[in-house]
């Protein structure tokens, strides 16, 4: 029958040097990301910044950041102290950038393993249906009627407050909205023609999955990404406010917080310093997710 | 007529459970022989898109298949169901009618038709890498080189079209099923796909099945031709007996409806009334509250398909009663 075979027409060989280039790469992908918009950029360098001092602490902090001093309490800023001192005589600004390794950590760490595992449970629910998207859909209304934070304390104040408990309870708490968004766009993507032409085509079931849909359903993620890592740092400061949390003596930008709430008619530095600290990591991460989004999907990519 | 490539016997789609399931396909039988092009024509709800998706046992789960798809001798709706991708792609192509959104917004079209290479041919990247713009040159995409990093939105219709087709014939598929391939465009690239499907049949003499609600595309390609209604087969027979000796009252008025060039009339010709919701036709001829040679026993009885001249059957009592 099929005399003609695929190999027999003629095709030169040659394949266009350029062609080849021309592919959008991840590289690409980070270089847009970083060098398109002028408020892209300026929130890429805060990030940075913010990063490199987290990882720098305890070479560019001024002062040991528990160490008290009777001598020095409640200073306002002077060229000793840029940010003056608490009410323990502690350095304001060494505790602030000791503080931003458990802040940002927190910010981060969080968000990435709840997107991780909300993605997987969203895609099987929207994907599979059935038995399985009710049973993952139920688990996760489950968990989204309880308040993240109140979920949050229970779990903290159930399993003490130590570091990977504070990175679980965040996780298990930012999960289930992963999962639901991952579940809605699967929802939309499945029917997308395109899907049903990759069935059509002989594509399997977990190539559809993660070369057909987990890339069309990734800007929301991702944007839900940036938005729970500012929601996650916040959080992070409300339960080291509550006590639960980053435990004193160690800093976070929460428990500076707390610390100077408790103090604000001796020094308000403290509360100043770790709101406007939080306020731009937050800002910074949403402009940086914005254009993330942008950047991914390519209709408005060019 | 030579060897069936796919033989489809009594198939029977229903969706719905209990005692009034709908019937979307009912009872239906054509074959498609090797190197033949066949067309089904009928109008929305005549159940010739889930015929065409049945094939590749793409229907939607909730729907109850019956009868048989003899494809190379092999029933498809027996088969297990993990052995349906294989078929997919490899033995079966198919192109689907929404060519605006039925490829990957986010693969460049270079990697989707190579996904579909590698998923069933185990060749080296820089064999596929040919291959591809082999396709995309067969398939009659300019500079095919260029646009092998390029993403779908960046094309029309009509090429993303023509890169659905080169996914379709990625690995030679023996059989090709279009569905609808030129209802989203506009007539010129119509034009141009037809004549693409034509030099594809040329030259890899692949059968094809081609879905479609427009008789002026029927009468460029096909060689035999399904009419179908309401879930039935209403006419099977080879296009130029059809177009020249329409025997079912049905395929007598979808012609006369076709305007021509030197058409005097006012108004065209339109048939009666509209297709009937499936399920609500429940004994007789489903044409028959339409029909203008309609008699008695149309309303207590289905007309079996009789076979008039060789290869050419008719499912209707009036033309039986005046053949005899």
């Amino acid at each position: 029958m099929t005399d003609a075979r695929l190999s027999d027409f003629p095709v030169d060989d040659l394949i266009s040097r350029e062609a080849l280039a021309d592919e959008r790469g991840l590289g690409d992908v980070v270089r847009q990301v970083i060098f398109g918009r002028i408020s892209t950029q300026v929130a890429f360098f805060v990030v940075v910044v913010f990063i490199v001092v987290a990882i720098l602490a305890p070479w560019i902090a001024p002062y040991d950041p528990v160490r008290q001093s009777i001598l020095q309490i409640n200073k306002h800023p002077s060229w000793d102290h840029w940010l003056g001192t608490d009410q323990f005589g502690r350095d304001v600004l060494s505790r602030m950038i000791h503080g931003s390794r458990n802040s940002l950590i927190f910010g981060l760490l969080s968000p990435v393993f709840a997107a991780f595992f909300g993605t997987i449970l969203g895609v099987s629910a929207g994907y599979f249906g059935g038995i399985v998207d009710r049973l993952i859909s139920r688990i996760v209304d489950m968990l989204m009627a309880f308040p993240e934070l109140l979920l949050a304390i229970l779990i903290a104040a159930a399993l003490g407050g130590s570091f990977w408990n504070i990175v679980v309870v965040l996780t298990v708490a930012f999960t289930p909205g992963f999962a639901r968004v991952a579940r809605a766009s699967t929802l939309a993507v499945k029917q997308e023609p395109y899907i049903e032409a990759a069935v059509a085509a002989g594509v399997s079931t977990p190539l559809i999955i993660f070369r057909h849909i987990v890339p069309n359903i990734a800007a929301p993620i991702v944007v839900l990404m940036t938005l729970w890592s500012a929601s996650s740092i916040r959080i992070e400061a409300t339960l080291s406010f509550l006590g639960i949390g980053t435990q004193p003596p160690n800093p976070s930008w929460g428990n500076i917080i707390r610390d100077g709430l408790s103090n604000m008619f001796a020094t308000q530095w403290p509360i100043v310093a770790g709101g406007l600290a939080i306020t731009i990591v937050v800002l910074a991460i949403s402009i940086l997710g914005d254009s993330v989004r942008d950047v991914l999907d390519p209709e408005t990519a060019r | 007529m030579s060897e069936a490539l796919l033989d489809i016997k009594d198939l029977t789609i229903e969706f719905g459970s209990g005692s009034q399931p709908l019937r979307v396909v009912d009872n239906i039988s054509f074959a498609v022989s090797l190197g033949e092009t066949v067309g089904i024509v009928g109008e929305s709800g005549s159940g010739k898109s889930m015929t065409a998706l049945s094939v590749l046992r793409l229907v939607p789960e909730a729907a109850r298949v019956s009868g048989q798809i003899i494809f190379e001798g092999r029933d498809l709706l027996k088969l297990p169901k993990r052995e349906m991708p294989a078929i997919r792609g490899k033995e079966i192509g198919m192109i689907f009618q929404e060519p605006m959104s039925s490829l990957n917004p986010l693969m460049t079209i270079g990697d989707q038709i190579d996904e579909a290479i590698r998923l069933h041919e185990d060749i080296p990247a820089p064999e596929r890498r040919k291959r591809v713009l082999a396709l995309l040159r067969l398939v009659g995409m300019p500079d095919p080189e260029n646009r092998l990093s390029a993403y779908p939105d960046q094309f029309s219709g009509g090429m993303r079209q023509r890169v659905m087709a080169a996914i379709a014939m990625a690995c030679n598929p023996k059989l090709l099923i279009a569905d609808e391939p030129t209802t989203a465009l506009d007539v010129t690239i119509q034009a141009q796909v037809l004549a693409m499907m034509l030099d594809i049949r040329a030259r890899f003499n692949s059968s094809i099945l081609l879905i479609t609600h427009d008789l002026g595309v029927v009468a460029e390609i096909c060689e035999r031709v399904v009419v179908m209604y309401a879930g039935r087969i209403l006419e099977d027979a080879d296009a130029r007996s059809l177009f020249s000796n329409a025997r079912h009252p049905y395929t007598q008025g979808l012609l006369r409806s076709v305007p021509t060039l030197n058409d005097t009339r006012k108004r065209l010709y339109q048939i009666p009334g509209s297709v009937p919701p499936a399920g609500t036709i429940k004994a007789g001829c489903p044409f028959r509250p339409r029909c203008s040679v309609r008699m008695e026993r149309c309303a207590v009885e289905m007309p079996p398909l009789r076979t008039y001249d060789p290869g050419h059957r008719v499912a209707c009592w009036a033309t039986a009663e005046a053949a005899a």
